[in-house]
């Protein structure tokens, strides 16, 4: 039904991929100046106050612009590794709730375990909900050749009130004040990273992560068969001789359980509790990060960061220039529509080139 | 009756697409009645009375006939009851009949093209031209179509046929014109050339060119059999010399007539179309079996299956281990676009055990095979880092080609491989094949090239219907196969 | 229950079941030819936020319709231009529209309504009463007894399903949507008969927008749209793409989504979290079930360019 996801943003060579983002960037910023002007609001402030609350320093750099980034690099993975494959996982909202409601589960089921197994339990518990929560959406393309796009959203409003329901009812603290859960005790808490500042061990998580998946994805010999699938099924079946369901099947579960952990590590190294609304979106956030980073995941590091100082920035805009947060939402759509538009206007003049 | 031959990537396409007002035209004139007019859409080109008759149909499979006539009519004219009765008055004028309520999906080849060829009657063209009518019928339904053209004609409209293939452009036309390489090399009345000089024209004088399979060869078999043969005037009777007995040298197979692949009453359930109905083959090493028939008869799932990667509904097979297969879809199956060529060779050999290491690849190995294939095949690409999709179509062609013979450890099977080729990458994929073959590999040859199957193959095996049948030596001529490819019995011709 | 009570059910779910054909006819039209529209959620949160703001304008909640109705056009307009106008793919532009859509109409509310928490009092749409009609027992005052949007919902769909299935127009666009190619080749104009089927289920998507803002809560809560533009795909799906049903289908989640006032009035306690993820549930159960047998148009979300 639809093209691979892959092909949505042709293959660039790495020096190109950079191009495109910063010139995205740019028209964005450009874009973005503009509708801010027309709102009757001053550009140059919102910027600076952006910048402000993402760099302006050490403590914010750290506890708030890098902590804020975990989960969009987690998220922006697990999008550009489904992506690559030619699943349009649009459901990491959900995979994260159902990540860490496991997460928050196992925490607090596990209080009597040392930390050096409780960790690694929670985190697994949140890999194994998210690849669970990706599951029938998994087996109605697969089955039934349904496509993911709808299921996979529909799945994330699912989750969503699963988790609201679980913090409301089953899992609601004690105390049963507030719609939470208790927290995890520290042993399943992750450490910090940065001695005296919020950075915790997630932070460093993500990054092997990434840096992992680059080598699979280039090198290894399950990361060529998922790229030949997500560039072209057709060949991969046919030259390729590859079973393109099992690695459908493995893209999809995975990508699932890479949410999941998004939301795993958000428990047990920031909130060390569940309660409603814990994410602003990023698994829709996660799609612009994965874009812009041209599907690569060396990249979304870049691009995660970069997205984690403008959702820092957006509380220091709102205070200082007066533009309400959920402004950060246009940017981020911007930021998208930039990418697909340089995009298709590069293919249109190289295609009338040759 | 005008007839434009030219070889595949003569210009053909593009000078029928500006004719229907589908491409505009960067330099030059087109007139209509001595007026020079602007063709900028089909609309345009009905206006003037240009209908066009694509070789793959324009037709939406889902809407039913009635539906596909009716598209593109506006107004009063395009309600269903008033197309219905301009549709009825249509078909009992030309003799052409298909059922108006049916689904376009549902019907078969010769049914579409019935169903093309109203459509562009509908709008009562002054000048008929079609693209390739004959690619997708067989012989005797091409002699129909022949005989209502040229009714059409004799009716005072002018019909243009745009074909590559010569014999049967040939029979019809009075005037021929011949493109090369974008250009207009020959145009005069039939009886003024010879079909020599046409192919001449075709191929160009260059010896290398015209020592191409097809064309060439047919020049050279013609002047091998006689001095008076080339010189006989083109559109005469020429079944004598072409219907000899098999190719040129009468290829033999290799020694060791050892199986490489059999398949017993296999069944596969082909999905809209009738898959494969009890088949029966036995191929062996060294020898090109050629499977002729027109597209939709079994083959891809043949295909499928003898590449390994159809397990059949019924019947047994079997297989060697390695196979390889050249896709008739070769931008969509053969290759990936956004892969490099080492990538693209990876596609074939990611599998072995000696380009992986664990669970890694040995991207060093692939590199070098990609090289080899690369140098081997004479592949036009700055280096093993392009990307697929930068490659000219012969080049991507010499690159599968390349990947698949090194794939090939007893048997290849090739599907169409020289679809869309100019003649020298055509040319290249016969000689490798050749090759192979005498190389001791088993070549299985599906194609709707009657000409390529024929001067190829060692055996001939007609496809019909999802059913097999061999082609004694005695029958092998376009006629003879032509008739079993309609799944004719073999007794009456 | 008693009578007065299924009639209140019946009529709750010809309310919620409304915008919801609204935006589901739309997308029927746009889907059709070929165009999925994943930011249709945008354009109906953008009529919701235009109708609002509409209404308080000219103190009528009907103008507030028409400007929320363009408001919807707007949004989709944007997705048309890169989605269909330059070929980009349309799930992911789609994406980006809604959450840019979501982003702005928060923004804007914001800036103009304060913080969360304020309730406005916008005028709203009244509800139209059909003499006769709606003297029918149970379901009268469900059906003839509502706002005037729910009247266009009723018209729309026959209008519609005639449209595509016995004009020459109609042919046309079906025909992009199964093979844009021989429809081209028929003299049709892909880009713009797509364009154009886009911004009309933008349209209609506003016009749900402002009917779910001004016909009956009479305010505009910032979490008001809450993934309808999803089930109304959904609702296209399980309609098969055919106005009529799509219609019938529309008000079948109507009143799944009411199920929760049902429930009540037979006193049972089921959390209500459930009730919010019933439509999406069944959404899911129906594109299980109902996508074998149905067949999408098959050009269905394909980028096209012109081959000429």
């Amino acid at each position: 039904m639809t093209e691979a996801p892959s092909q949505a943003v042709g293959r660039m060579r790495v020096a190109e991929s950079v191009a495109l983002a910063v010139a995205a960037l740019v028209l964005t910023a450009g874009i973005g100046a503009l509708l801010l002007l027309v709102g009757g609001y001053d550009p140059g402030a919102a910027a600076a106050a952006m910048v402000r609350g993402a760099f302006g320093s050490w403590t914010a750099f750290t506890s708030i612009t890098l902590v804020r980034s975990v989960p969009l690099i987690l998220t922006g993975l697990a999008v550009a590794f489904a992506f690559r494959a030619g699943v349009w996982n649009i459901g990491a909202e959900g995979q994260l709730y159902a990540g860490a409601l496991a997460a928050v589960w196992v925490g607090l089921q596990g209080a009597a375990l040392p930390a050096v197994l409780l960790v690694p339990l929670v985190l697994i518990a949140s890999w194994v909900a998210g690849a669970f929560w990706a599951l029938v959406p998994t087996l109605m393309r697969l089955r039934l050749g349904v496509g993911e796009v709808i299921t996979t959203i529909l799945m994330n409003f699912v989750g969503i009130y699963l988790a609201a329901y679980m913090v409301h009812g089953p899992l609601q603290e004690r105390r049963g004040v507030f719609p939470q859960t208790d927290a995890i005790p520290e042993a399943g808490r992750l450490p910090a990273l940065l001695p005296g500042t919020s950075l915790h061990w997630g932070f460093a998580l993500s990054v092997v992560l990434a840096a992992a998946l680059a080598v699979v994805l280039r090198y290894s010999r399950f990361g060529f068969r998922l790229r030949a699938v997500g560039a072209s099924t057709e060949a991969a079946s046919v030259a390729g001789r590859i079973d393109v369901r099992r690695v459908l099947l493995v893209a999809f579960l995975g990508s699932g359980a890479i949410a999941g952990m998004a939301g795993g590590v958000q428990i047990s190294g920031v909130t060390f509790a569940l309660y409603e609304d814990l994410s602003p979106g990023w698994g829709y956030t996660a799609i612009a990060v994965a874009l812009l980073a041209g599907l690569n995941p060396v990249g979304v590091i870049v691009t995660g960061i970069l997205f984690g100082a403008l959702q820092a920035g957006a509380g220091a805009m709102q205070r200082d220039a007066g533009i309400p947060a959920a402004w950060v939402g246009v940017v981020e759509a911007l930021v998208i529509l930039a990418v697909l538009v340089i995009d298709r206007v590069r293919r249109r003049v190289s295609e009338e080139h040759s | 009756m005008h007839g434009v031959l030219g070889a595949n990537g003569a210009g053909k396409s593009t000078l029928f697409n500006v004719l229907g007002g589908l491409l505009r035209p960067d330099a030059g004139r087109v007139e209509v009645d001595g007026q020079p007019v602007t063709l900028a859409s089909p609309r345009d080109a009905w206006r003037h009375g240009i209908g066009l008759v694509h070789q793959h149909f324009t037709l939406v499979p889902r809407l039913t006939v009635l539906e596909n006539l009716a598209l593109g009519t506006r107004g009063v004219a395009g309600r269903p009851a008033a197309v219905r009765r301009a549709t009825r008055e249509l078909m009992e004028r030309t003799g052409l009949s298909v059922p108006l309520d049916e689904a376009v999906e549902g019907l078969g080849v010769g049914d579409r093209q019935r169903v093309e060829i109203l459509k562009a009657l509908q709008r009562d063209p002054r000048i008929l031209v079609l693209d390739e009518p004959t690619a997708v019928l067989t012989p005797g339904e091409a002699s129909g179509l022949f005989d209502l053209l040229r009714d059409l004609a004799a009716d005072g409209r002018a019909v243009a046929l745009v074909a590559h293939k010569i014999d049967e452009v040939l029979q019809a036309s009075r005037r021929l014109t011949v493109l090369r390489d974008g250009a207009t090399v020959l145009h005069c009345l039939r009886e003024e050339t010879t079909e020599a000089e046409i192919v001449r024209a075709m191929v160009g004088d260059d010896a290398v060119d015209a020592a191409a399979l097809g064309l060439g060869r047919r020049v050279e078999r013609e002047s091998a059999g006689g001095s008076a043969a080339s010189d006989r005037p083109a559109g005469s009777d020429r079944s004598a010399s072409r219907d000899d007995g098999g190719p040129r040298h009468g290829p033999q197979p290799a020694d060791g007539p050892s199986v490489v692949a059999s398949l017993a009453a296999v069944r596969v359930d082909g999905r809209g179309g009738p898959g494969l109905d009890g088949v029966d083959l036995t191929v062996h090493a060294g020898e090109i079996v050629g499977v002729a028939g027109v597209d939709g008869n079994g083959q891809r799932e043949l295909a499928a299956v003898l590449a390994g990667r159809r397990a059949p509904d019924g019947g047994t097979v079997h297989l060697c281990q390695a196979v390889g297969f050249i896709s008739q879809d070769r931008s969509r199956e053969g290759l990936v676009g956004d892969f490099d060529l080492t990538e693209n060779v990876a596609l074939a050999f990611h599998r072995r055990p000696e380009f992986q290491k664990g669970s890694w690849l040995r991207w060093d190995r692939l590199e070098e095979e990609a090289e080899a294939i690369r140098g081997r095949h004479d592949v036009q690409a700055p280096s093993v880092r392009t990307l697929a999709r930068n490659l000219s179509g012969g080049n991507q062609q010499r690159v599968i080609v390349g990947r698949e013979l090194a794939m090939a450890g007893e048997l290849l099977v090739a599907e169409n491989p020289t679809r869309g080729l100019d003649i020298a990458a055509a040319a290249f994929v016969h000689d490798e094949l050749e090759r192979l073959a005498a190389g001791g590999v088993a070549v299985v040859l599906i194609s709707t090239d009657l000409d390529e199957v024929l001067a190829l193959s060692h055996r001939v095996v007609a496809i019909a219907r999802g059913r097999l049948q061999e082609v004694p030596g005695d029958r092998r001529s376009r006629k003879g196969v032509g008739s079993l490819m309609l799944g004719a019995e073999t007794t009456h011709d | 229950m008693n009578q007065a009570e299924l009639v209140l059910f019946l009529e709750a779910a010809v309310r919620l079941g409304v915008p919801l054909a609204l935006a589901a006819l739309g997308e029927t039209i746009s889907e059709r030819c070929g165009v999925i529209n994943i930011g249709l959620e945008g354009s109906i949160i953008a009529g919701a936020l235009g109708g609002a703001l509409g209404a308080l304008a000219f103190e009528n909640a009907l103008l507030g319709v028409g400007i929320g109705a363009f408001a919807g056009l707007l949004c989709a307009l944007v997705f048309a231009v890169v989605a269909v106008g330059l070929g980009a793919d349309q799930i992911i532009t789609g994406t980006a529209v809604t959450l840019g859509g979501l982003g702005m109409t928060g923004a804007i509310y914001r800036a103009r309504f304060g913080a969360t928490g304020t309730e406005l009092s916008l005028p709203t749409l009244t509800s139209v009463r059909i003499p006769g009609l709606a003297d029918l027992p149970l379901v009268g005052t469900a059906l003839f007894d509502q706002a005037v949007t729910a009247y266009l919902a009723y018209l729309l769909a026959p209008l519609l399903w005639y449209f595509l299935f016995r004009t020459p127009y109609g042919l046309e666009l079906r025909a992009v949507g199964e093979a844009p190619d021989a429809a081209e080749a028929a003299g049709v104009q892909v880009v713009r008969v797509r364009f154009l089927a886009t911004l009309f289920g933008g349209l209609l998507a506003g016009v749900a927008g402002a009917h779910l803002a001004l016909a009956h809560t009479g305010t505009c809560a910032e979490h008001l749209t809450a993934g309808r533009g999803l089930i109304a795909i959904g609702v296209v799906v399980l309609g098969r793409w055919n106005p009529a049903l799509v219609l019938a289908a529309a008000l079948f989640f109507g009143a799944a989504s009411a199920f929760q006032f049902f429930l009540q009035a037979l006193g049972l306690e089921v959390a209500y979290q459930i009730f919010l993820a019933l439509p999406y549930l069944l959404t899911l159960a129906a594109l299980a079930g109902w996508v074998g047998r149905a067949r999408a148009p098959a050009a269905l979300a394909l980028p096209w360019e012109s081959k000429r």
